[in-house]
Parts: structure tokens; sequence; C-alpha cells
């Protein structure tokens, strides 16, 4: 009577996760696997052929999103705000979750509406969106946020790490303070568009400038809350109070150094050795996860685990309610992520400690599947009203921003 | 129709008018010493030339057209209509060559719609305006549901045609808007980009197609975007037209035998255009073509000799700021176009395949070759610096 099978698989709860994922399987609201396999490989999907296990290189494969109970995914097509041609690389990126998609299509739907979400769903398959990361993605040009849309783009978060000049970010010095006139005028036509406002990244100020504009709910693709760990990424409570009243959804993130506080302490002095070794703090290479290894030898890394983050989803339901959360791992996205939640198999762990903290079946369905789903369908009536009420817009910054 | 007119309409891109067609010498060869042989009847007596193109003949020109509409190689109308606040094609829009009455009237059928980059290298200023002109084509098509269609296939380009739209396509473009990226390539041809000028780029330039352009060449067929070699160096068309498994195009090019501007072609390639099967066609500017009808008409029999009547198109070239000649002023002038062939003896199947089965016998071409490509290769992830390196 002495040889358990490990306690995590034998456990009660994971098997009721598991169950209930496969009703309800998760929508996740950020992964960086187009922008790992960019880096890592420059698109030869082959060479890093997530039909096979990859969990050597990346955080998700085929195998390791069905043992999570992923359902849908949005894919990231971020690129980076600090060099130019941001707008050709984020059509590169749209064309390889285009060919991942066509790549597997017993595993991957291509989804750009709720109805698909929930076909795929029926079919059980993934379904894949896309969400654009920053602003800098359109350079200006609201023609080309609709091409964006056209392509499939299904949310764009309005900044990244920087301030683009119509709105600011979270990790950036002011600079509008919030969102500018040409800024509200991007929302409303992604209100048109139908395409998600996502508050990701972006800062306090934008996202209540944002709340005020959008007539459509809003998202945070991946951002947890400030109450529990005050970092810049994550969502202050009046905000997240304002969710209600909007009818977005707040998708919690895993990354530590936004989740736990120690870890936003840790990561700040690693982001510094890197740039200090002369890599961008978000590199993920070969080269510069040596210099992380390094790094990490020396400064023990703080641990976050599935607990840290059930935290921040029991203080978001606290304030926002249990219809405005969902989960945005950002897995590939960033390097480290905490105990239990290593890898794009690991939501189970999460439903489950929240199983264990006394969710109900309907809350967990809520989290991973209904709310997300139903923002997207939200966010297509609103569109379908106003594209029979407005024109498209042409604005440009320099008539509204002067 | 075509009136009798006493003078020519001046033109800004080209000299003085050419001489009445009784001063004229005869330039001797075949095709126009041929109409001189078959149809001496017909050209007018009085010195001024102004053919006489009697009424029965117009009339068999609509009634051709009304059959075998104009596919039109090329518009500048996204870049004339970026200019406007405000147009109305539906009504019409007299500021402009084109617009849906007159599409109607000279029955264009399908239309190219060509998006115009900033000059200079490529990257996103290029990228963007692409972008741009692509939403703009898009929301014209949406305001006029009535006259026009997007299409992006041979089968929706007649679908249109059937359903009394003009099909509109999108391209060509410049090689600019893709730069160096395939995929940057497949998602303007997602948006629905269906021909691309190899020109303008360091993959396509003087020398010829590097490894890299044939790549590409090799991806436009995959997707089934055609090839567009007007304005391309002599070099590119030549290795184009032999690394091309698609009918190649020539969207806005005349004979150089005739009119030597660069962007018409040599005798020579226009033999290479008929044993590729490709397509050649004429535009309608004073500066290509020369000042009148039967200029116009003077190239086409000549690419019909040279290159054969399946491999010879029209192309409008509307809006794009250039002259036309006279009576063919805008989109509603085909019929005095025809009607100009018809009274030298083009039959009735030229015409036909001249006007509209040419250019969807290369877009069915570009469609097959593209099914039969995916068949046996992935989207191209080449980089110009592992080719060209």
């Amino acid at each position: 009577m002495t040889t358990f099978a490990p306690a995590s698989s034998a456990s009660p709860s994971l098997d009721r996760a598991r169950e209930l994922l496969a009703a309800f399987p998760v929508v996740d609201g950020h992964n960086d696997l187009p922008w790992a396999l960019r880096e890592q490989v420059r698109y030869d999907l082959a060479a890093r052929d997530i039909a096979g296990d990859q969990s050597a290189h990346l955080h998700t494969d085929l195998a390791r999103l069905r043992a999570g109970g992923v359902g849908a995914q949005f894919w990231s097509v971020y690129v980076r705000s600090d060099q130019p041609g941001a707008v050709t690389a984020t059509l590169e990126q749209i064309d390889c979750v285009r060919q991942l998609i066509d790549r597997h299509p017993e595993d991957l739907r291509a989804a750009l509406t709720a109805a698909d979400m929930e076909a795929a769903r029926a079919e059980g398959r993934i379904a894949s969106l896309m969400g654009a990361e920053g602003g800098h993605s359109i350079d200006n040009s609201l023609a080309t946020l609709r091409q964006l849309y056209e392509l499939g783009v299904r949310y764009m978060t309005l900044t990244h790490n920087d301030n683009v000049a119509w709105a600011d970010s979270a990790t950036d010095e002011p600079g509008v303070g919030g969102l500018s006139a040409f800024g509200r005028e991007v929302v409303k036509e992604m209100n048109r568009l139908g395409m998600l406002v996502d508050l990701s990244h972006v800062a306090a100020t934008t996202m209540r400038d944002a709340l005020d504009a959008s007539v459509a709910p809003v998202i945070f693709s991946h951002s947890s809350a400030r109450a529990v760990c005050d970092h810049p990424r994550n969502i202050p409570d009046d905000v997240l109070e304002r969710l209600p009243a909007n009818g977005g959804v707040a998708m919690v993130t895993f990354v530590p150094k936004f989740v736990l506080q120690a870890a936003v302490d840790w990561a700040k002095a690693a982001d510094d050795n890197m740039r200090a070794h002369g890599f961008h703090h978000l590199d993920t290479t070969a080269e510069a996860m040596k210099v992380h290894q390094a790094f990490e030898e020396t400064h023990p890394r703080p641990v976050a685990t599935v607990s840290t983050v059930a935290d921040h989803l029991d203080h978001m339901r606290e304030v926002a309610g249990i219809d405005h959360l969902g989960i945005g791992g950002d897995y590939d996205g960033t390097a480290f992520l905490p105990d239990g939640l290593n890898d794009v198999s690991g939501y189970p762990n999460l439903i489950a400690e929240l199983l264990d903290r006394g969710w109900s079946d309907t809350d967990l369905a809520k989290l991973t599947w209904r709310n997300a789903v139903r923002v997207l369908g939200a966010a297509e009536d609103v569109a379908r009203d106003l594209r029979s009420r407005t024109a498209p817009s042409n604005a440009t910054p320099e008539q509204l921003d002067g | 129709m075509a009136d009798l007119q006493d003078e020519l309409r001046t033109t800004t891109e080209v000299g003085a008018p050419d001489p009445p067609a009784a001063a004229r010498p005869e330039r001797g060869t075949g095709p126009r010493s041929e109409r001189a042989r078959r149809a001496p009847a017909l050209t007018t007596e009085t010195p001024v030339e102004a053919p006489v193109v009697p009424a029965d003949v117009v009339q068999r020109a609509h009634a051709l057209l009304a059959a075998h509409p104009v596919a039109d190689g090329y518009s500048g109308l996204p870049k004339a209509l970026a200019r406007l606040h405000q147009y109305d094609l539906e009504l019409g829009e007299r500021s402009m060559d084109t617009d849906v009455p007159r599409l109607r009237q000279g029955h264009v059928g399908a239309l190219f719609w060509a998006l115009h980059l900033p000059d200079g290298p490529g990257g996103d200023r290029a990228v963007t305006a692409a972008l741009e002109q692509i939403d703009l084509v898009k929301r014209v098509v949406q305001a006029h549901p009535d006259g026009l269609r997007q299409a992006r296939t041979a089968a929706q380009t007649t679908d249109a045609r059937n359903c009394g739209r003009t099909a509109v396509l999108l391209g060509p473009a410049g090689a600019t808007a893709v730069g160096d990226s395939p995929a940057l390539l497949r998602c303007l041809h997602a948006l629905g980009l269906k021909a691309l000028t190899l020109a303008g780029v360091s993959w396509a330039g003087e020398a010829g197609l590097t490894r890299f352009g044939e790549e590409m060449v090799h991806e436009l067929n995959r997707l089934g975007v055609l090839v567009d070699l007007s304005g391309a160096s002599d070099a590119t068309a030549a290795r184009a037209l032999a690394v091309s498994r698609a009918p190649v195009v020539f969207t806005r090019s005349a004979a150089r035998a005739l009119r030597p501007h660069p962007a018409n072609l040599p005798d020579e390639l226009l033999l290479r255009l008929r044993a590729a099967r490709g397509l050649c066609l004429v535009p309608l500017t004073a500066e290509q073509t020369g000042p009148s009808v039967r200029d116009v008409a003077d190239h086409l029999d000549h690419v019909r000799v040279l290159a054969g009547p399946e491999c010879v198109g029209l192309s409008g070239t509307y809006d794009s700021g250039a002259a036309h000649p006279q009576d063919l002023g805008d989109a509603s002038c085909y019929p005095h176009l025809i009607a100009e062939l018809l009274v030298r003896g083009w039959s009735e199947d030229h015409l036909a395949l001249l006007t509209w089965g040419n250019v969807q016998r290369v877009l069915r071409g570009a469609d097959f070759a593209a099914r039969a490509a995916q068949q046996r290769r992935q989207p191209s992830t080449a980089r110009i610096a592992w080719l060209d390196g």
C-alpha cells in the first residue's frame, strides 16, 4: 500500500477538472507560438512540428493543448514595437497562423466568430483565432486595421510595452494621458468591425478611456489583478469594477513576474541582467536563455504556483464577478511559468485548484469557455448594428490629434 | 459612336497628331497593308482622318460586346478615387473616366484595379499603401453593389458578369508591395490580390530574376496570382516567361515595332509570348499606342499576327492619368474600337477572344496551375538572404 501514483494525478479534483474541461474547454486569450516559431526557426514549421512533441523548445504543441483541455486559442500575432516594419511583420505572423491551421486541419479550425468557436467545440477541434498585440501593428492607418480584420484578427491590444502616438502603455512614461482623439477613433472603428478592444499592456488611464469610448465589451487578453500583485501590467480594482457594466472579460495571466510580488522584484533584476548582456529582455532564443540560466543559478527564482494564480482569480471574481473572468496564459511569450502551469497542458491543475476552493461547475464553465465566447458574440452584435448606421472611418492622427 | 470630326483632339503626352491618312507613309508591314488590301473601300476619301463606320457595324459591335464583354486589364481608379472626397460611381462621376453607367455603355464585364504604390523602396510604406488601396477598393465595391462585384477567380469573374455586375479584380500591384516576403504575398492574395508586376525590387531588376525571384514566381503560381510583366526589364520578362507555370500577362504593353515605348514589346518577345500562351493587353493610351482608334487597331493587328489571336487583349488604362486616343476617351468607348476591328475584318471569334475569352483563359490557367501546385508545393518560407545571399 505504499506505491501510489503522484498525488496530483490521483486527485479526484483533477479528474473532475478534466471532465469539466471536456465539456467546456479553455478559451485562452494569448499564446505567442507564432513569435516563438519566427524567432526559433524563422517559420520553418516542419522544424518545430507541433504535431510532435516540442516540449524541449516550446510551451505549446497539439498533444499538450489537448491534454490541457484547450478548445479555443487566440494566437498572438505580436511583433516588436521597437523596430520598423511592424505592418510587414504582423502580416508574416498572420500568415504563420494561417499556415498552422492549414497544416493541422484535424486539430485546428480557423474561427472568426463566436459561432465558429462553438462549431469547433462541437467538432472537437481547437478554434484558432488571432489577436494583434499593439497599435503599432496598424501604423496609424484605419484601412490597415480593417484589412487585419479581413485577414482574421479578432482583437487588438491597443499598445505593447511602448506607447503608441495615440495610446499610453502601462510600461512606458505617460504620453497622451490615456487615449487621444485618434485613439478613441481606433476604438470606435474596432467596435464597428467587431474586433475586440484588448486592454492588456495599456496604462490604467488608457483602460479607463477605452471603457468610456467602447460601446462593445472589451477584453484583457492576459492580465491579472493589481490588488493582489502590484505590477502595472495588472488591472486595478476600479477598472475591474467597470467590467459588469461593459460586459467584458479579464483573462487572468500566469506570468510569475506579474502575479507574484517576489517574482516581480526578481524579474526586474533579471531583465537588467539581460540588457547588461546585450539582449532584449523578452528574448527567448537559446543564447539568451543561457544568460538567463546563469543568472538564475546565482539568484534562485521565486516560484509562483497554481495557487498564486487562483488567488488572483478569487480576487477578480470578488470585484468583477464570475461573468467577467477568463484565462490568458501567455505561453511561449514568457520564459518562466508557475509550478503546475509549466506548459499548455497545465490548465486542469488550475481548474482542480479552483474546484478545491469551492468554485461550482457553472462558475468554471463561465471562466473557461462561456464568458469569452459571449464577449466575441457581443462584439459581433455591436458591429452589425454600427455597420448598418455608420461608414468606415478614414481619419488620421494628423486630422484628430493635430 | 464615331462621329465625323474635323480635327483631332489634342493630346498632352505626344507631339503633333499624326498626318491625315492619305498623307501618311504606308508602314508597309504585314497587318497594315493587309488591312489596306482587305478593306480599301472603307478608307475615307476626305483628307481628314475620321473613318466612317457604318451604323450597322457599330450595332454589330454592341451586339458582340453584349455577348463577350470587355475584360479590361488596367484601371487607375484606386489612386484616382483616393484623391476625391466624394464620388458616386453609380450615378456617374464626370471627373473620372470610369463610372458604372459608362462601364455598362462600354460593355466592360471585368476590370483590373491597379494598386498604386509610392515610388522608392518598399517596406511598411508600400505595404500600408497597398492595404489602404485594397481597403478602398472593397469599400467602393460595397458601396456599389448593383454595379460592381469583387472577383478572385475566373469562375467568380464569369459569375459577376452573369449577374450583370462588372467584376473587380485587385491588381496589378508593383512587387514592392510584397517586398522580399512570400508571407506578405500570401496575405495580400488572401485579401484578393490577383496580379503582381515584377518590377521595382532587387529580385526582378535589370539583370532578370534572381533565384529568390524565381521562387517568388513559383509562389505566385502556387497562389494563382497572375505574373504581370509590363514595366519589367526585358531580362526579367524573358526569365519569367520561361519559369512561370501559369500564363503570364503584360497588363499595359503594345507593339514596340509600331511605337518605341519602353513598356511596349519587341516582336521577338511577342513571338515568345505566343509560344508561352501568355497575354498582351494593349493599352488605349496616346503615348503607347497612338492618338487615334486606328493606331490602337494597328497595334492590335500587329500583336494578333505575331502573338496570335489567343494572346491579345485590351487594357483601358483609364483614370491612370494617361492621355487616350481620340474617340477612346473613357470607359464607354470600347464599341468604337470593336467597330474599327470589325471593319478591318476581325472575325467574331477573334473579337470574342480579344475582349473576354483570353483574359478568362489566363485567369483559369492561373487558378488551375495554383490547384496543381498546391498539391506538390508547400508555402514558400524562402528568405532573400538564403537564395540571393
